[in-house]
């Protein structure tokens, strides 16, 4: 007999990081707030009120509304999809972001998983589990649409992930460290984003590519794909799909804000650091999303070909260029400390 | 086309039909850029080899019904054809019954049809600009712009006509009513704030980097396909063929304004969003002119109720083109058979026709298609 309450007393701190935060209620509720977020902003741009109907003018129950409706519809399983294929990966999917998530410090020592020191690396190595779930998704619903999305998956995510791995590798000189955590810590004095301003830029590119929104949400371009591998999905599975493309977004995001933007580093406002430390990063959060739903809004989407060339022939030299200045700004300038 | 229509079960047989892993796309009729019909397209996964365009599902036999109908029945059905642009299309056939019962509209409704047409076709722009920018994947942004800007002329339309789409307002012999006390003035505020507008919808969205890099040099149509192909509208005149009907065979009271014919040479998807903007443009000064010009008068006169044996035809230049309406009389006061040749079935041909003479990606099918400004219930009449 296993000793579940003996267990779970034991390891009670990693508990509440895995459940509460930063695991599957701040994930979740990023999600639902997120997408409330992106309806009611987008709206303003469109000169639309976004959702009105349920939770008075703000509409903050429409989430709850659609996820209800969404739960409750029939799973329609195309008669011609591997159906093991199709149904496991919707629950494959959203595991990836949260794994991503889980190297991610949210305040001094408080991380779910901190990879004895190869936090940063570990987030790539997840990260490049994405384009062969999306593959598998493609394939197993057997539909034209899907398998055109998923290999335009592919092609975007290699352009996009080699040169942000590169601009990363940036910070990684810059910092001397694979460890996010004491990437953190470096950037107390100044956020990297200033000596790292080129690699931030090729870094910013290739996240647009990586969280696939528009101009790159070549994948799922409504306007040819209908909606590229997540076409046949219905019901609680499409809900999965979109609580994964939104997790990809926050882990992503968080990424950005670790490596570039100090991180959980901000004045001091309330005296718990653990607490100080989820505030900034929270309020870096929203400040960066809203960047990314005005561009969301304001730009066309790329075509495929168009993207890839501009990763391979723009971004990759410009972050090998980025490393060989941080090379030379840091041991011939800074003499090897920063 | 017939052996496309066959449902094989399973979706992939046709890989192995068609061979070097080529395969058909089915846009429509349930896609999100569709419309009322269906684009097939062969393709290998990237490269669009062939469009198809596939119309007919809106197919409302119109021709058929007016020979069933009075001349002054014939309103209703006819403008059904393209809600977006009523104005324009009733013209056609409201000319072409006044020219078969031998009357001459009085030139006071000469000036309220030319107002009303051009309010029409700054809507049916506007219309066309938005979807052409969601082809190209702007989240619906510039569509809720474009729509939003359509509001006021519709308030104006509704003052004048009594209704906001669909208005049968042309009756032949005139207009069903003079201009209201009040619109004149409410006219001229509206397209002063309109003129603003369209630069607006110019800086955010025609200059937008991202739009050129999608539309330029992409669907080109070279003057003599232009011609050969028997493109209609702002997208001939983008393929810098300087034909307008309401400049080379004028109607209503175009003959009486001086306004200029917009043309540009490049001919891609570019130039024919472009040239509806600077349409629109054109409308504006058209719609001034004529509000200042406007003679005093009767608005519609008597017409007789049955027409001479004979027959009539009637090109007008709607916001797709040119359309033409050929009625056939036999003597009684219902038409003995009519013939609409809209411009949105010849814009379809060019869809059809560019695949074959230059690389079209999947990705610019969309752009392509609605660069054109196709509408199916035009074509299926």
């Amino acid at each position: 007999m296993v000793d579940i309450v003996g267990f779970v007393e034991a390891n009670l701190p990693i508990f509440i990081k895995i459940l509460l935060f930063p695991g599957l209620l701040f994930i979740f509720g990023f999600v639902i707030f997120a997408v409330w977020y992106q309806r009611k902003y987008l709206a303003r741009i469109m000169l639309r009120m976004g959702p009105v109907h349920c939770g008075k003018r703000l509409g903050w129950l429409q989430l709850v509304a659609d996820a209800m409706k969404l739960l409750t519809k029939e799973l329609i399983i195309p008669r011609a999809a591997n159906k093991i294929v199709f149904i496991v990966v919707t629950f494959l999917l959203p595991v990836i972001p949260a794994a991503m998530i889980a190297v991610i410090p949210f305040a001094p020592g408080y991380v779910i998983y901190p990879a004895s020191g190869y936090s940063l690396l570990l987030f790539f190595a997840i990260s490049t589990l994405f384009p062969v779930v999306g593959i598998l998704r493609g394939w197993a619903a057997n539909n034209k649409f899907t398998i055109i999305g998923a290999f335009r998956m592919i092609y975007l995510d290699i352009a996009g992930e080699i040169p942000v791995f590169l601009a990363s590798i940036g910070v990684m000189i810059w910092a001397g460290t694979y460890d996010l955590q004491k990437i953190v810590e470096l950037q107390k004095g100044m956020w990297f984003v200033f000596p790292q301003i080129l690699g931030f830029i090729v870094f910013f590119i290739g996240f647009l590519g990586m969280i696939e929104k528009i101009p790159f949400d070549i994948p799922t371009a409504e306007s040819e794909l209908v909606y590229g591998p997540n076409t046949e999905y219905s019901g609680a599975m499409f809900l999965n799909m979109m609580l994964s493309d939104y997790a990809n977004v926050l882990a992503w995001t968080l990424l950005m804000i670790t490596l570039y933007f100090g991180g959980y580093n901000g004045p001091t406002i309330f005296p718990n650091p653990i607490v100080n430390g989820a505030f900034w990063i929270i309020v870096k959060l929203l400040i960066a999303i809203s960047i990314l739903f005005t561009i969301m809004i304001t730009y066309a989407r790329l075509r495929i070909d168009q993207a890839i060339r501009m990763g391979w022939s723009y971004l990759l030299p410009l972050s090998l260029l980025n490393i060989l200045l941080t090379i030379i700004l840091k041991f011939f300038l800074f003499g090897g400390v920063v | 086309m017939s052996d496309m229509m066959v449902y094989r079960g399973n979706p992939f047989n046709e890989i192995e039909e068609l061979g070097d892993g080529m395969f058909r796309l089915h846009m429509g009729p349930q896609h999100p850029i569709s419309g009322q019909g269906r684009f097939i397209i062969l393709t290998d996964g990237e490269r669009v080899f062939d469009i198809e365009v596939d119309i007919g599902y809106s197919h409302r036999g119109t021709e058929k019904l007016l020979e069933h109908r009075t001349f002054i029945q014939g309103i209703v059905p006819v403008e059904r054809m393209v809600m977006i642009d009523t104005a324009n299309i009733l013209m056609g056939y409201v000319g072409a019954v006044e020219r078969i019962l031998g009357v001459e509209p009085p030139p006071r409704a000469n000036y309220i049809r030319t107002i009303v047409m051009e309010m029409n076709r700054i809507i049916s722009h506007l219309y066309a600009l938005g979807l052409l920018s969601e082809s190209a994947a702007w989240n619906p942004a510039v569509f809720l712009w474009t729509t939003a800007d359509r509001e006021p002329f519709l308030d104006l339309l509704e003052m004048l006509t009594g209704a906001r789409w669909s208005y049968s307002f042309f009756v032949p012999g005139g207009v069903r009513a003079d201009i209201p006390r009040g619109f004149k003035e409410r006219l001229l505020v509206t397209l002063d704030w309109f003129e603003k507008r369209i630069d607006v919808i110019e800086e955010a969205w025609i200059y937008n980097e991202l739009f050129r890099m999608r539309t330029e040099g992409m669907g080109v149509v070279s003057r003599q396909e232009a011609i050969e192909w028997g493109v209609a509208g702002p997208n001939l005149r983008a393929s810098g063929v300087a034909y307008d009907t309401r400049k080379n065979e004028p109607y209503a009271a175009y003959g009486e304004l001086d306004f200029k014919m917009v043309t540009h040479t490049a001919g891609d998807a570019y130039a024919r969003g472009w040239a509806r903007v600077e349409e629109m443009r054109v409308s504006v000064d058209i719609i001034r002119q004529a509000i200042e010009n406007m003679p005093d008068g009767p608005v519609r006169v008597r017409v007789p109720q049955r027409a001479k044996p004979g027959e009539a035809l009637f090109r007008v230049e709607t916001s797709r083109g040119e359309m033409n309406v050929y009625i056939v009389s036999d003597g009684k006061d219902k038409p003995y058979r009519v013939k609409i040749s809209p411009a949105s079935f010849r814009n379809f041909f060019a869809i059809e026709m560019i695949p074959k003479t230059q690389t079209v990606l999947l990705a610019d099918a969309p752009v392509l298609i609605y660069s054109f400004d196709p509408w199916f219930l035009d074509a299926d009449r």
